[in-house]
């Protein structure tokens, strides 16, 4: 059997299998175990810690009633759609601005870009004071009552903490769409000139068309991050107030370890995969069938 | 028409220059600016919080560096983040390099390529839990152990980028280099990897920034003080800290210093590098 | 061809490490509490950062008469997340100093600390803070698997100077105590100042309230299923609404430091917290003149009681490779000597005999704790799993919202006992 693979297909050095079978049970023992253990705890009513028994489904079913669970669904699936539609919003109308003829164009771009270099915990920290300092004393000084508030800790918090995303986020998405921009051929153009097109017209029947996979790339980079939502939380809110700015990872952590809920939050866990997975795939759907369009 | 378009085209668009600076200044520079100016403040000053300081106070940054003892900190981020990315560039892309030219004539890596692109779709918080609790059975929850992660986890992100640029390399290639004699790691290192650095340039700023920014991973795992990265003290000081938000910021500004002496230096090269691998 | 050698022997090299850390030689973390150049190294976790200084200050002391031990003291943010994060990291510390809360008792049941009731200075303690601790014990058992050592004060902290130019008298029942807080906002200044941004801060109220009017024996019953929190904590909800009338605009917004400076600064007269955030004030205006009165929540007096719990209890934990030095250190802490150093510096109450707050900004509530006019926290009888906190600051918000307050009630009370239930399994 094995010879006769051998004879039909080049032969594979050793060093390979090796190479990659090392590599990969490493990853096995320190990714997919603890994936594995993960599932396996999301049936038992482990507490982190000492004694455990098999529950069955009791975690899963538990999800449906509870309404900690369904309102860091919401939220986050709130917070992703929002925040990945504003970010490549406004990232394709910076990209377009950046691709006209513009002055310091390379000093522009790299200021722009400079946001993705910082940690999004100190962008955190950093937002958190001016959400509950500078924008207020400004708020008070002008006598606007809107802006006199922390909106951290109003019911409008999700905007606090989606404005921090934005800042963070442009960057990376812009500069996809820029070099997005940047392949498309001239030639294109003109001959859209010639047809009378122009301007906004332009920019959908032609531009972004063009745009399709740097569109699809920031589109499904994006929904990803944000349906794991954590760090900008932890620093500004820490899931309140109340429980409205709660995601899931948000939950996962606090109540995981926290709350004795280890267990519990395991099967939750298990759950944000298969929602991550689902949406992957849908939108690598999408994608595949704008290439076939295309091709 | 033609012409006026083509006159258009040699002049700057100057009140797009002029948007795109003022959202510089207003939007992008305005948080620094801030941090800055409260970090060089004394606690008394803060009245107006975006003026200059009647008296600078540098003794917070001197603070901050003591308390949150940050030469440890920033011995443990640096280490995590250069031997992650060593690591990191050597293995994983002789790795993508292994399965993508023998997916065709075996299945084992054709089951490789699938095994690790589907755990790119796994969340950290899903594995988060349990991996707290194996760390301690390998002793990983310190600077070692966490580099050691890193690599492991980059896997799938790396993988992926990596054989994308690996299948455009005609085959022919490395066959040329195995009839001379060379085997498949001299191959790879002297033929394919000098090819492939374009998405070793982005495989690096991407493998640098999820490192150095982290914070996740280290607040699960890395409890003892002397183990803390940078990213991880902040957090931790964050209740000493509120008391005195002059000494906050001036910390802060401390763990994005490095970052941004980085980027000062290699902005053209980084933004190059992310484009690079991820159009495709 | 250099160049290669060198990649190949960096790959064969990263291979190798990899092997060796998963074959476990990655030990580092194994020297932590053992000899470290022949030192030996205790941790000790500390639930509170407003203790660091002192406690510093006391571990330098215990270092002077035992040269061989260093202490490190570990006092992160969210310290009973990352407590239990190590718990089931199997990563314990050596001496835990934490509340008598819920998190102990999570701590305690999990068999994580080792029994301290044949200590010598157990029979220092007072009975009423000793029972404390048992009551958070797993079945109640009566062993010191804490030692209580500071207590602390829930209620109100006033501003004393402001109270004497408004000329206001010391409220002893609800009904005063309103009459107080309008007089207040007749003359102009700020009545109370809530720090809701940090939700755990809007448990301070419940907390000074409910002793005084849930039924008698509710904790209890309510583990056991025979009551609710509707039904019997609507004066409680009602009240608490109440007090929210009288707060500042941003009180949501406002985050428990700077409201704590904002006080100092005299940007309000009164604030419903507790005696460990004295120092805070403090240390932002060593000027300020304040004291404390326990919330009248009933108009009979005699319920009016102090909320007064076990802030800081020490724990020698079971895994501790130096078990004998992390209990004399504890030994050391219960001094009365150093116990009087912890307690002035925390404006906090001793739980060991004979040690006395003797500062004038506690005097208030002073006298109920010697008479044993106190009640313990209710929340450290909740489950650990249910966040009231959270249940509150949404009550809260719901109110900043314009919410009808018999409906944000009625919604509350329904959730504390869904929420009491889903928290209360194990």
């Amino acid at each position: 059997m094995k010879k006769k693979t051998a004879r039909k297909r080049p032969a594979v050095n050793k060093v390979y299998y090796i190479y990659v079978g090392i590599l990969a049970t490493l990853f096995f023992v320190f990714h997919t175990i603890p994936f594995l253990r993960g599932v396996l705890y999301s049936f038992t009513d482990w507490k982190g810690y000492g004694d455990w028994n098999f529950v069955g489904l009791r975690n899963y079913l538990h999800m449906f009633s509870d309404a900690d669970t369904g309102n860091a669904y919401l939220f986050t699936f709130k917070f992703a759609v929002i925040a990945t539609i504003l970010v490549n919003v406004i990232s394709l109308i910076l990209a377009c601005a950046l691709n006209a003829k513009i002055k310091f164009k390379n000093t522009i771009k790299a200021f722009y870009f400079l946001p993705y270099m910082l940690g999004s915990l100190i962008v955190g920290f950093i937002f958190n004071y001016i959400f509950a300092n500078l924008i207020p004393q400004l708020g008070k000084s002008l006598g606007i009552q809107a802006l006199s508030v922390n909106i951290l800790g109003t019911n409008h918090a999700i905007w606090g903490i989606i404005a921090v995303a934005v800042w963070t986020g442009c960057a990376f998405n812009t500069l996809i769409y820029i070099a997005g921009l940047q392949s498309i051929d001239t030639d294109v153009y003109e001959a859209a000139d010639l047809d009378g097109a122009t301007g906004f017209r332009r920019f959908t029947k032609i531009t972004f068309p063009l745009l399709a996979p740097s569109f699809t790339i920031n589109m499904v980079l994006s929904a990803k991050g944000y349906l794991m939502v954590y760090d900008q939380i932890m620093a500004m809110t820490e899931g309140g107030p109340g429980t409205s700015t709660t995601s899931i990872a948000v939950l996962i952590y606090k109540k995981g370890f926290g709350g004795g809920q280890f267990a519990y939050q395991s099967a939750n866990a298990v759950m944000l995969f298969i929602v991550v997975v689902l949406i992957s795939v849908f939108q690598l759907r999408i994608l595949e069938k704008r290439e076939e369009k295309l091709g | 028409m033609k012409r006026r378009t083509a006159n258009v085209k040699e002049r700057y668009n100057w009140p797009v220059t002029i948007l795109l600076i003022a959202g510089i200044v207003l939007i992008i520079l305005l948080p620094l600016y801030m941090a800055l100016m409260i970090a060089i403040k004394d606690p008394s000053d803060m009245n107006n919080i975006l003026a200059f300081p009647t008296k600078l106070r540098l003794q917070n940054f001197v603070d901050a560096w003591n308390m949150t003892n940050f030469p440890r900190k920033f011995f443990n981020t640096a280490f995590i983040t250069v031997i992650n990315l060593i690591f990191t560039l050597i293995t994983n892309s002789f790795a993508a390099y292994a399965i993508t030219r023998n997916r065709k004539k075996s299945k084992f890596f054709s089951i490789m390529y699938y095994y690790f692109i589907s755990a790119m779709f796994i969340p950290f918080q899903v594995i988060m839990l349990p991996l707290v609790v194996q760390a301690n059975t390998f002793h990983l929850d310190n600077i070692y152990g966490i580099t050691f992660l890193y690599i492991i986890f980059g896997l799938p992100m790396n993988t992926f980028l990596y054989t994308g640029a690996v299948k455009a390399i005609p085959e022919a290639l490395d066959e040329a280099a195995m009839i001379d004699g060379a085997n498949p790691i001299q191959t790879f290192s002297r033929i394919i990897f000098p090819v492939l650095k374009p998405t070793t340039a982005t495989v690096a700023i991407l493998s640098f920034m999820w490192t150095w920014n982290d914070f996740t991973m280290p607040l699960v795992l890395l409890s003892d003080e002397s183990q803390q990265t940078l990213q991880l003290a902040q957090y931790v000081f964050k209740k000493q800290f509120s008391v005195d938000y002059n000494l906050a910021f001036a910390s802060y500004l401390l763990v994005l210093a490095p970052v941004l002496i980085v980027y000062l230096f290699c902005q053209k090269w980084i933004m190059n590098g992310v484009v690079a691998g991820a159009v495709k | 061809m250099k160049n290669k050698k060198i990649i190949s022997v960096l790959m064969v090299g990263a291979l190798m490490a990899g092997m060796l850390t998963v074959t476990g030689c990655g030990g580092s973390s194994d020297g932590d509490s053992s000899a470290k150049g022949g030192k030996t190294e205790l941790e000790l976790f500390s639930s509170k950062a407003e203790n660091k200084d002192v406690l510093q200050q006391l571990v330098d002391k215990f270092n002077e008469t035992h040269e061989d031990v260093t202490i490190k003291i570990t006092a992160p943010a969210d310290a009973g997340t990352v407590l239990k994060t190590r718990m089931a990291k199997n990563d314990m510390p050596d001496i835990v100093m934490m509340g008598g809360d819920n998190n102990y008792t999570e701590v305690e049941s999990a068999g994580m600390l080792v029994d301290l009731s044949d200590q010598d200075y157990i029979s220092n303690i007072q009975d009423s803070y000793m029972q404390m601790v048992y009551d958070v014990n797993k079945d109640k058992e009566e062993k010191a698997y804490g030692v209580p050592y500071a207590t602390n004060a829930s209620g109100v902290i006033y501003n004393v100077d402001k109270f004497e130019e408004l000329g206001l008298e010391i409220p002893k029942t609800w009904d005063e105590f309103i009459d107080v807080l309008d007089q207040i906002k007749d003359a102009g200044e700020q009545p109370l100042l809530m720090t809701y941004k940090d939700a755990w801060t809007s448990l301070c109220p419940w907390n000074s309230m409910a002793p005084d009017l849930q039924p008698e024996g509710f904790t209890d019953d309510r583990k056991e299923g025979k009551t609710t929190f509707v039904g019997t904590h609507e004066e409680i909800v009602e009240k608490y609404l109440t007090l929210l009338d009288y707060a500042q605009d941003d009180f949501m917004g406002l985050t428990y430091d700077d409201g704590n400076k904002a006080f100092a600064n005299g940007d309000s007269v009164m604030i419903i917290n507790g005696n460990w955030a004295i120092n805070q004030y403090k240390s932002a205006n060593a000027d300020l003149n304040v004291n404390m009165f326990a919330l009248p929540a009933s108009n009979d007096e005699s319920k009016n009681y102090v909320t007064s719990g076990v802030d800081v209890l020490l724990g020698v934990c079971k895994d501790s490779a130096n078990e004998d030095m992390a209990k004399e250190f504890v030994s050391f802490m219960m001094e009365p000597e150093n116990a009087q150093t912890y307690i002035d510096d925390q404006f906090a109450f001793s739980a060991i005999k004979g040690v006395e707050q003797n500062n004038e900004t506690v005097a208030g509530v002073k006298e109920d704790i010697a008479n044993g006019k106190v009640a313990n926290f209710p929340d450290h009888y909740y489950p650990s799993g249910f966040d009231l906190s959270a249940l509150i600051s949404e009550m809260c918000l719901n109110y900043s919202n314009g919410m009808d307050n018999q409906e944000n009630m009625d919604q509350f009370l329904k959730q504390c006992d869904e929420k009491y239930d889903i928290a209360n399994v194990d």
